[in-house]
């Protein structure tokens, strides 16, 4: 009853007429980042992070905005993937292999209408399941000290990097450079000065804002120049309309699919993209010739969609009740709500109840609205498409230049934005992930300071950091997962893990 | 071979940053783990990473024409050139020229990105300055 209670009081706040409107704004903002090839959910939500701190918005209110445009990224993402083929982020690729063999053969009103019915159901899902695990992972967390906080780093980064590429070599290096970016500043216990040069704009630390945009979305113009994609793209959308036989048809994938890829979601590391590949993959086994998976089936539009919003709702669990983002966008979450004086943990459930629960209320309304939103208006996303390469691109740049500069009022945010977009361009040709850099960033200070409170506790025994079952039980996972990828290949070889994608 | 030229490369980065951390000075008062061990392992995780690197490299990736190198060169030193230009020229200018360069690169022409650019630059700035309250630079042309 306890969780009934607190879901009403979030819907106390979720329906307040500014939370109402930014769920609101959120979606629709989001929708359109997604549909825009270009910028996909991390970068949408990086640029509109300074915008949450211009208007001074309560933490809550500031929250519910940004998971708005998380999921609404992840929704608009679909759409150009359907229509186009052109998918706007890793985790809609899958959704174009069935999406638009439909949408070729002129039926693209219903796998529209199939993604956004699935995403709706499976949304609306994960928040269940959000409500019901949070709170209980979040009692359990509670007893959580600096070692098993140190050790639960530790493993949501040894995920992280098993999970990000296809070479762990480099996912490493990248948390690595992730974590040397977070020395950067001053010592968080002296207070001396680290890894400065004699600069003295970098003693207050690097702002992830400033990395995450230079990172992700001046990197992402920078390949954009060099592809030069087209100017002017032509849609037929049609109709949108799903009939109740196909949409019945789908019903088990779309459920078992959301279960699946909420699981995942919850793992660190594991975001939206690896769910959809899994539920795409497991739901054409699971079908075997009943379904025609690949060749234009709805249920191969279903299995990705729902499952990469499930994992939307699943990768909350653990950015909420431990303060682990399992991805890119959920790290730069983590970071606008420290900024804003909120530290997500255990804690939170507690001290901070109206964010908690309002986000996970709005999460539900804003499930609704995008379903009201995407059903009719799909046509008219889709015309945002004929703006020109040439403006459009330049334009988000401009934005993220306000972004960037209205942290710190400060051009030399300007300068290492620079740096940092070229740093992610050569990383992305490099083949080496971005994900990883950013959560190191972010969680590295967390990760020393508690680190060095265990060490203060013990009075310097290293043994402490495995002295307790939760901690030694964190450290083997951390351990499994980084031969998890030796491990999955072995059985690969030996066919027991199915076909590859 | 680029792996291996990346890899040697974060080698002497891993060296560095822990050397650099064992210069740091401790002051007297501070915990028993101290600022130089949170580095000293970070150190080591890049050099392991830079080894495995060395040793198992990817294939070659696929470098743009060279041409592009010059085009990205120009961007990143207008992006330079605009972070040290905002302040005295103020948002409008700095951003309208930078933009204007971008739509070049991406297909438009002159006159055509130049107008698009004053009109955005100019509706950005409005928007945030007078819609958000957000403080960006005026610049010497609006007092």
């Amino acid at each position: 009853m306890d969780i009934l209670q607190a879901l009403l009081n979030g819907f106390g706040v979720a329906l307040q007429p500014l939370n109402l409107l930014l769920v609101f704004l959120g979606c629709l903002v989001g929708t359109l980042i997604g549909v825009l090839p270009g910028i996909g959910p991390i970068s949408g939500v990086a640029l509109l992070v300074p915008l949450t701190f211009a208007l001074k918005l309560p933490p809550e209110s500031a929250l519910i905005l940004l998971a708005g445009i998380y999921y609404g990224a992840m929704y608009g993402g679909s759409t150009t993937s359907i229509l186009l083929n052109i998918p706007g982020e890793t985790s809609s690729v899958v959704t174009a292999i069935d999406g638009n063999k439909l949408a070729k053969q002129g039926r693209p009103g219903p796998a529209l209408a199939m993604a956004a019915w699935a995403s709706f159901i499976a949304g609306t899902l994960s928040v269940l399941g959000l409500m019901t695990l949070g709170p209980l992972l979040a009692q359990w967390a509670i007893r959580f000290g600096p070692a098993e906080y140190f050790a639960l780093m530790v493993f949501g980064f040894s995920t992280l990097s098993a999970l990000a590429g296809k070479n762990l070599f480099k996912a490493l290096t990248a948390t690595a450079l992730g974590l040397m970016l977070a020395t950067v500043g001053q010592d968080p216990q002296s207070g001396i000065a680290r890894y400065t040069f004699g600069v003295m704009q970098l003693e207050d630390g690097l702002d992830f804002l400033v990395v995450a945009i230079g990172l992700f979305a001046v990197s992402e113009v920078l390949m954009l120049l060099e592809e030069k994609t087209p100017g002017v793209i032509k849609a037929q959308v049609g109709r949108i309309y799903l009939s109740l036989r196909d949409f019945m048809g789908s019903l088990l994938t779309i459920l078992r699919s959301s279960v699946l890829g909420f699981l995942i979601g919850i793992l660190p590391g594991a975001g939206a993209s690896i769910a959809s590949f899994v539920a795409y993959t497991s739901e054409k086994r699971w079908l075997g010739p009943r379904g025609r998976l690949g060749e234009g089936d709805l249920r191969g539009v279903a299995a990705p969609e729902a499952a990469n919003n499930a994992a939307a709702g699943g990768a909350m669990i653990p950015l909420l009740t431990l303060g682990l983002p399992g991805s890119g966008t959920t790290a730069i979450m983590l970071g606008a709500l420290m900024s804003l004086g909120v530290t997500p943990g255990p804690q939170m459930f507690q001290q901070h109840p109206q964010v908690v629960w309002g986000l996970i209320a709005s999460m539900y309304v804003g499930n609704a609205v995008l379903l009201l939103l995407n059903l009719p208006l799909v046509g008219l996303f889709v015309r945002l498409l004929a703006v020109p390469a040439w403006f459009l691109i330049p334009a988000v740049l401009a934005i993220s230049f306000i972004g960037v500069y209205a942290v710190n009022n400060n051009p030399f945010d300007l300068l290492l934005m620079a740096f940092f977009g070229f740093l992610g361009y050569l990383m992305r040709k490099l083949e080496f992930p971005l994900a990883p850099v950013l959560l190191g960033l972010v969680l590295g200070y967390l990760m020393e300071i508690n680190l060095r409170r265990a060490m203060t506790l013990s009075g310097g025994d290293v043994g402490y950091l495995f002295s307790s079952p939760i901690a030694i039980a964190l450290w083997g996972l951390a351990l499994l997962s980084l031969l998890a990828p030796w491990l999955l290949s072995r059985f690969h070889r030996r066919g027991l893990g199915g076909e590859e994608l | 071979m680029t792996d291996r030229i990346v890899g040697s490369l974060l080698l002497l980065l891993a060296l560095g940053y822990g050397l650099e951390a064992s210069r740091m000075q401790v002051s007297f008062f501070t915990d028993p783990l101290g600022p130089r061990p949170f580095p000293y392992i970070i150190a080591l995780l890049l050099g392991l990473s830079a080894l495995g690197l060395l040793l198992r490299p990817d294939p070659e990736p696929t470098w743009p024409p060279k041409r592009f190198w010059a085009v990205l060169g120009l961007v990143l030193l207008s992006l330079g050139a605009y972070a040290y230009s905002v302040v005295p020229l103020g948002f409008v200018v700095a951003t309208t020229l930078e933009m204007t360069l971008l739509a070049w690169l991406f297909g438009a022409s002159v006159p055509r990105g130049f107008l698009a650019a004053l009109v955005f630059s100019l509706v950005l700035y409005l928007l945030f300055t007078e819609g958000l309250g957000v403080g960006l630079p005026s610049g010497f042309f609006f007092p």
